[in-house]
């Protein structure tokens, strides 16, 4: 990773590899379906059904280039428990590293929707006081996402410090 | 042991009354008058119920007059239900109105409400954050007016009252809310405040805006020009080809955009004034519906001061801020940012006024600006020039745009969270952009385009910054909580033992000491927080097992402790004669010198006083006794706290103080040592003097404290030196290495040398100080840069 967004020294700490596939599997069906609508729709509507034909082409280009990015996506995904607080980076055209000094945790959520619940995954997202912080973590096992909900839980009530 | 006294009885049936007839029932409060509303609320509510519905159905039938012709028979049967309406309104006003009862005096606020459902609300008064009064039109024709109570992220209105009780009422709550005592019978002889602007006599205004500069700088402000301009192109262009009509689709919202921010900017900032009153600064504004809102000052998050282009010519600058809480709690009069306004249109000198109010001690150009690099220019091509970020040790400031240009300042200890941001094409100029996010509110300060090594530092150094802020944001309200503590409750609690004011002996930055009678005295702490009775838990064994031992010295003892009136206090010994240090102030040399050497005596017998625990081991405090198996491991123990909250102070501070760390390690490996009493904080102030054959000698040391360990004596000996530089008389200095020189004739040259060791320890240790006591701090980066 590179130098801006990885504090050196620490352990960067990855998601699971689950969560790579729950991608995968998403990138891949979520385009076609999501254009067999308009598709089938272009071809009862004008006969032609050569043009749904290509924007199911299209669906699968989607598809693919997306399937290609999932590993760098997944890869660029990372946190760190530092001393006062916590890092999180992601992103691989538009980059971000956030931190968010532990005192200033309002609250710890964690969310596992049905998808992720079959994979075996949960998010973890952490709340200031300030509406654009938008800490997210996906992606971790349950496990793991409990320890850091407890371990954050517990570390924001040592540091807590009043607005 | 503890056996804390029991306050005297206190209960408000008189024993003389029931002293026949049966037992009283023990009633919870004796019966309190609750009051209701003004009795013309019900007809306030149903008029602004008709205003709202006109409104409402008036834009339905402008907006759909493109289309359709409005028929007579439209109004006719509109105009019934409008009827019905409002008087269903007025009854459930009226019923809202019957059941409504507050009661406001000098023990609680508390409001009742709810005909079917009952809800009654009691607000603590130190939860009160701000107290405002709005006085929509209807209402202030009546003379009404709605008092508005905020408190944590909950608003709760109490309408309607008549304004002079209103503002009364509002006075007195802001009073209780700063956590002063007050009697509502107080507040009800002041004079009324001016109808037109709310300002009552004690009120000084800062910034009244005037109605020229208003008008005029709204007509000037980017926000009116742009749908204006855009309003008149559209009008032109269609007209040009005949075809108006067709354009009212877009112009009607456009027009409905700009009533609405006349409304906002002009009508509801009417009069704006800036006042500052007794109980903080207040903001009267508003032509029609008059708003009273008073400025939580500690809820202020962050500034943003901007400047339309065309205002620069004339100086103008308009000043908005973050106030926790409170932005979204105005929505139903569509303000959702009106209360966030500080100042609407002002010069720089008003702005700087109103900024050191919000900020104290803040000033806009001592801060240095670093422009972004000019490679900007690629990605901000419309304002790459005016981007620039800077920071001093409170807060920082960013600052971009020329159409609107807009600074935000945001105090390191707001802070939420930083995030640094990237996207493709600013990758490829090595360009990153770093934001500071403070809660919800106008203020959003992001430094844009910044050199990629740049944006890092910036990011990492605020997190450091914030964190020292939010330390020293922490000592500075431990410190006001205790200003603020209830008197009465301490002067009963004085009387009590005996004692008074009068009879202070001593005090500290944790208690005060009050003379009881001879051989006690009451130790009064001041915070509420659960370390002093940890500690006074602690010590009290420890003198206790010190009892049998004589020394040759007074030692202090603990006879007991206890929690009255809130307050945590000891009963302590009370040693014989004087303070060493108030002495020291005044007696001449040739007194000094052998009165220092019978001290250097007191802080060596301390070592032969036994310790609970065999080895290194701090005594006292957190899971304490804490045992270690070397020095150099309790001593880095004991530097580990007090680093915490000055690591990034000291690292500003003092260049290289990595370096000066490692050598203090280096050096303590080397001390071997068999382990003894330590104080810790042998000082004057700690040491008390009695007159002995040739003259005052030390004859008893106190304050035996989470400083207590059983580590290496020479400690004691090195601190019992260096501490005496901090006295403050003139030759301080000269005595220190005077009778430094005694100590080394005594113990040999070599303690010189760990002397200047625990100089440096001593230096760490108390170099969290920075937030609190400047002069201690200084005195640490001294022993630091030796």
């Amino acid at each position: 990773m590179e130098e801006l967004f990885a504090p050196p020294s620490y352990e960067w700490k990855r998601l699971s590899p689950k969560y790579r596939s729950m991608r995968q599997l998403t990138s891949l069906v979520v385009p076609p379906i999501l254009l067999t609508i308009p598709a089938v729709i272009v071809g009862v509507a004008s006969g032609h059904w050569w043009i749904s034909g290509l924007i199911w082409a299209a669906a699968i280009v989607i598809a693919i280039v997306r399937f290609g990015f999932v590993g760098r996506s997944w890869r660029s995904w990372g946190y760190v428990e530092r001393e006062d607080d916590l890092y999180i980076t992601h992103g691989v055209m538009f980059r971000s590293l956030i931190a968010v000094p532990y005192g200033r945790m309002q609250l710890v959520e964690v969310e596992s929707g049905p998808l992720e619940r079959a994979f075996g995954l949960a998010t973890v997202t952490l709340k200031t006081a300030s509406p654009e912080t938008g800490a997210r973590i996906p992606g971790l096992s349950p496990e793991e996402a409990t320890r850091l909900r407890d371990r954050l839980t517990e570390l924001g009530e040592a540091h807590a410090s009043g607005l | 042991m503890t056996a804390s006294q029991q306050p005297p009885h206190t209960s408000a049936a008189d024993p003389a009354v029931t002293t026949e007839g049966p037992p009283p029932v023990p009633t919870a409060r004796p019966f309190k008058q609750t009051e209701r509303p003004h009795p013309l609320t019900p007809f306030v509510r149903g008029w602004l119920v008709f205003v709202a519905l006109a409104i409402g159905w008036g834009r339905e039938i402008v907006t759909n007059a493109g289309d359709d012709q409005i028929t007579a028979g439209g109004l006719t049967w509109i105009l019934p239900i409008l009827g019905i309406v409002v008087v269903l309104a007025a009854i459930t006003g009226f019923v809202a109105w019957y059941f409504t009862r507050f009661v406001i005096d000098d023990e609680e606020l508390r409001i009742e409400t709810g005909a079917i459902f009952k809800k009654s609300t009691k607000i603590p008064f130190e939860r009160l954050q701000s107290v405002d009064i709005i006085q929509p039109l209807a209402a202030r024709i009546f003379g009404l007016a709605e008092l508005r109570l905020d408190a944590g992220n909950s608003s709760t209105k109490l309408r309607y009252l008549s304004r002079s009780k209103a503002s009364r009422l509002r006075d007195y709550l802001l009073t209780r809310a700063h956590g002063q005592q007050a009697s509502i019978r107080d507040l009800d002889q002041q004079a009324a405040a001016s109808v037109f602007t709310d300002l009552g006599i004690t009120d000084q205004p800062l910034v009244k805006v005037s109605q020229q500069r208003l008008i005029l700088s709204f007509l000037l402000s980017s926000e009116w020009l742009i749908p204006a301009t855009i309003t008149i192109i559209i009008v032109v262009t269609t007209a040009a080809f005949g075809v108006v009509p067709l354009a009212l689709g877009g112009l009607i919202p456009l027009l409905i955009g700009m009533v609405s921010l006349i409304w906002r900017r002009v009508i509801g900032m009417f009069n704006f004034t800036l006042a500052e009153s007794p109980r903080g600064l207040r903001i009267t504004r508003g032509l029609t519906n008059l708003t009273s809102q008073s400025v939580p000052i500690n809820r202020i998050q962050g500034v943003k001061v901007s400047q339309p282009l065309l205002w620069k010519f004339l100086g103008w600058h308009r000043v908005d801020v973050d106030i926790l809480g409170y932005a979204h709690g105005d929505s139903e009069n569509n303000e959702s940012n009106a209360s966030s306004v500080l100042l609407p249109v002002a010069t720089l000198e008003e702005v700087e006024l109103a900024i050191g109010r919000v900020l104290p001690g803040f000033d806009l150009d001592a801060i240095e600006l670093h422009p972004s690099p000019r490679r900007a220019r690629w990605v901000r091509w419309f304002d790459f020039w005016t981007l620039r970020y800077g920071w001093d040790d409170r807060t920082l400031i960013t600052e971009h745009g020329w159409f609107t240009h807009v600074r935000d300042i945001v105090p390191h200890a707001k802070t939420q969270s930083v995030r640094i941001e990237q996207g493709p094409l600013q990758r490829l100029l090595r360009l990153a952009d770093v934001g500071v996010h403070t809660p919800r509110g106008p203020v959003n300060a992001v430094a844009h385009q910044l050199d990629e090594q740049t944006a890092r530092e910036l990011a990492l150094s605020q997190l450091d910054r914030a964190r020292a802020a939010r330390a020293a944001e922490r000592q500075r309200r431990a410190i006001e909580q205790v200003r603020t503590v209830d008197h009465q409750g301490e002067a009963e609690l004085l009387a009590a033992f005996g004692t008074g004011r009068d009879q202070l002996l001593g005090s500290g930055g944790e208690s005060e000491v009050f003379a009881i009678d001879h051989d006690r005295v009451l130790r009064l702490y001041r915070s509420r927080h659960e370390a002093p009775r940890r500690t006074a838990a602690q010590l009290q064994p420890l003198y206790q097992s010190w009892a049998g031992c004589d020394i040759g010295l007074e030692l202090p003892m603990i006879f007991e402790s206890g929690e009255r009136n809130g307050r945590f206090f000891t009963v302590d010994r009370r040693l014989s004669g004087r303070n060493f240090s108030g002495w020291l102030q005044h007696a001449d040399m040739a007194q000094r010198r052998p009165a220092l050497i019978s001290f250097l005596d007191a802080t060596e017998r301390l070592q032969q006083l036994p310790s609970p625990v065999p080895g290194f081991a701090r005594l006292i405090g957190d899971d304490a006794p804490q045992q270690f198996g070397t020095l150099v491991e309790l001593l880095s123990s004991m530097l580990r706290g007090p680093l915490q909250s000055s690591r990034t102070q000291l690292e500003r501070d003092i260049a290289g103080v990595a370096e000066v760390w490692n050598r203090l390690h280096g050096d303590l490996a080397q001390r071997s040592v068999v382990p003894a009493m330590v104080h810790g904080d042998v000082c004057p102030p700690n040491a008390y003097l009695s007159q002995g054959p040739e003259g005052p000698v030390v004859t008893g040391i106190a304050d035996f404290s989470p400083h207590t360990v059983h580590a290496d004596p020479l400690l004691d000996v090195a601190g019992a030196l260096i501490f005496l530089e901090l006295e403050p008389y003139a030759d301080a200095a000269a005595d220190a290495a005077w009778l430094e020189a005694v100590a080394v004739e005594r113990h040999g040259h070599e303690i010189v040398r760990w002397i200047d060791v625990y100089r440096r320890f001593y230096g760490f240790y108390f170099s969290n100080a920075y937030a609190f006591d400047s002069r201690l701090y200084a005195w640490c980066l001294r022993q630091l840069s030796r």
